[in-house]
């Protein structure tokens, strides 16, 4: 049998409908699961911030988290690099499988984690360095191996900063505009070969064109990685990501205390047409509060 | 909560309200002027037409200005589809009446059959009470009303078989066959109507339940 006709007959058999269904977002959820959590609490000094959430995040995809201000979802893609660790009183309770392997277990290195899984924040936070300084330290500190050269133009060209760069690699970061700080930072985070990459409202801080890159290059970079993006802009989650949750803020009406929960967690294109809860249609059409 | 918006989206719900009230005085002049041979009427009919358009160019252009400045979602963004088409069907249901009322015109002098004119009248009467029913499914989010029109089409299609094998009666003179030609030209159109307003209701449905079907498939009668 040949290539071709091996070919036809796998689509043969299938419905128009399940066709279309291989495209588009609707396929994701047929990949396997970069980070399985469940059951997760996070407090602070005793207070909870986030309660029992559970989401599986899927490879390749980008996973948007939305959500009023205070609903956790900066302390769960916290949970994801193990950062809160690095926060005083911070207690993580319930399960984070990566790849299968709890993330809290004993056995787990935090430095090796955030290796793997990186982050890039609101404010670009490039090093007091040369732009070059800023993308070999990741791989210097790690002792990685291939010419440290190639690795740091990879890396500019994969965030898309390299034609912008290249004839002052040694001058100072400092001197790029925000936008190109933040596509900085993101090379850096590429430089060490991730496997996932957190963005905290990686555009929040940057003018519509620069962060219309940044939306660009998470549409390309997730071919090769998984992406998960906190965002307070719901236009940007139904721009960029494939699946998106919603969460949302309770109140304890005795103690005031409020923390967060999952609402409801799809497809980006559901959530944005037909959203399941009404809680979730009165936050993205925008009646809430 | 975002006041504007809300407000916007209201103003646009009832222009199309408004456009929906032009279409049933048109669709009654219409029937009116067939029915009795008024040749006047049928102009009125013909100009009215005008208002409609304009009043679905503003819905139109409503709908654009919304989508460009306020991105609506979920429900609204739901909301907002139903409307650009419902006013499309609209618009086309004053085209129909505009098509009967030209008719009208072309059958001046031609011998008239008073058995299918109330024809014409129960079938006018019958897409009325459509209309009415889409517009009130759309404005109270009903779907079971919605619904409905499935079962109101099917009567308008059975008047409209019943006008066609009346009409193979008419008689055997050639004005008797031209006029009665035209005739069928005018229960098609009246016909097309209902199918309209079925349409409309499939958008509520939609509206209402996320998901869109077809009433009726039509490449499975």
């Amino acid at each position: 049998m040949t290539a071709m006709t091996e070919q036809a007959s796998t689509i043969g058999p299938m419905s128009l409908a399940e066709i279309a269904k291989g495209h588009g977002d609707q396929g994701v959820t047929n990949r396997d699961a970069v980070f399985k959590v469940s059951d997760l609490s996070v407090s602070y000094s005793g207070n909870v911030a986030i309660r029992d959430v559970g989401l599986d995040v899927h490879k390749n995809a980008v996973t948007a988290f939305i959500g009023p201000s205070g609903c956790g979802k900066s302390t769960l893609i916290r949970c994801f690099d193990r950062m809160n660790d690095l926060v005083p009183g911070a207690k993580v309770e319930g399960e984070v499988l990566y790849h299968g392997k709890n993330l809290y277990g004993s056995d787990v290195d935090p430095v090796e984690v955030r290796r793997r899984i990186g982050m890039v924040f609101q404010k670009p936070n490039p090093f007091p360095k040369s732009i070059y300084d800023n993308i070999a330290f990741g791989p210097r500190v790690l002792g990685l191996k291939g010419k440290l050269e190639e690795r740091v133009e990879r890396a500019l060209h994969r965030s898309a900063l390299w034609d912008e760069v290249k004839d002052r690699l040694k001058e100072s970061a400092l001197g790029l505009s925000g936008g190109q700080q933040q596509r900085l930072c993101i090379a850096r985070c590429l430089a060490v070969e991730p496997d996932v990459i957190l963005m905290d409202e990686p555009a929040s801080a940057l003018d519509p064109i620069s962060t219309t890159r940044i939306e660009d290059l998470m549409h390309e970079l997730k071919r090769d990685y998984t992406i998960v993006i906190v965002t307070h802009n719901m236009q940007q989650a139904a721009r960029v990501a494939d699946m998106t949750a919603f969460f949302s803020v309770e109140v304890d009406e005795a103690s005031g205390k409020r923390t967060g929960v999952l609402v409801e967690y799809d497809h980006t294109s559901k959530i944005f047409t037909t959203p399941a809860d009404k809680r979730t249609e009165d936050y993205v059409t925008g009646r809430f509060g | 909560m975002r006041i504007s918006f809300q407000e916007e989206l209201d103003e646009l719900e009832r222009s199309l309200h408004v456009e929906g009230e032009l279409v049933l005085r048109s669709l009654r002049g219409a029937v009116e002027a067939v029915c009795a041979q008024d040749l006047e009427l049928a102009d009125e009919v013909i100009v009215f037409d005008d208002d409609i358009d304009s009043q679905f160019f503003e819905v139109e252009q409503g709908i654009e200005l919304l989508l460009a400045r306020q991105t609506p979602v979920a429900s609204d963004l739901r909301l907002v589809l139903a409307m650009l088409k419902d006013n499309l069907h609209l618009e086309r249901m004053g085209d129909l009446c505009v098509t009967i009322a030209k008719l009208t015109k072309l059958t001046r002098g031609l011998p008239p059959d008073e058995t299918l004119l109330e024809g014409f009248r129960e079938m006018g009467e019958r897409a009325e009470q459509m209309i009415r029913v889409a517009l009130r499914s759309l404005e109270q989010r009903d779907r079971v009303a919605a619904e409905s029109l499935l079962e109101l089409d099917e009567l308008i299609d059975r008047a409209n078989r019943r006008i066609v094998n009346r009409l193979l009666d008419v008689g055997h003179e050639l004005e008797q066959r031209e006029w009665g030609l035209r005739m069928i030209l005018v229960s098609r159109c009246l016909e097309r109507i209902g199918d309209h307003a079925v349409d409309i209701g499939e958008q509520t449905a939609y509206l209402v339940t996320g998901e869109f079907r077809e009433f009726t498939d039509a490449s499975h009668p």
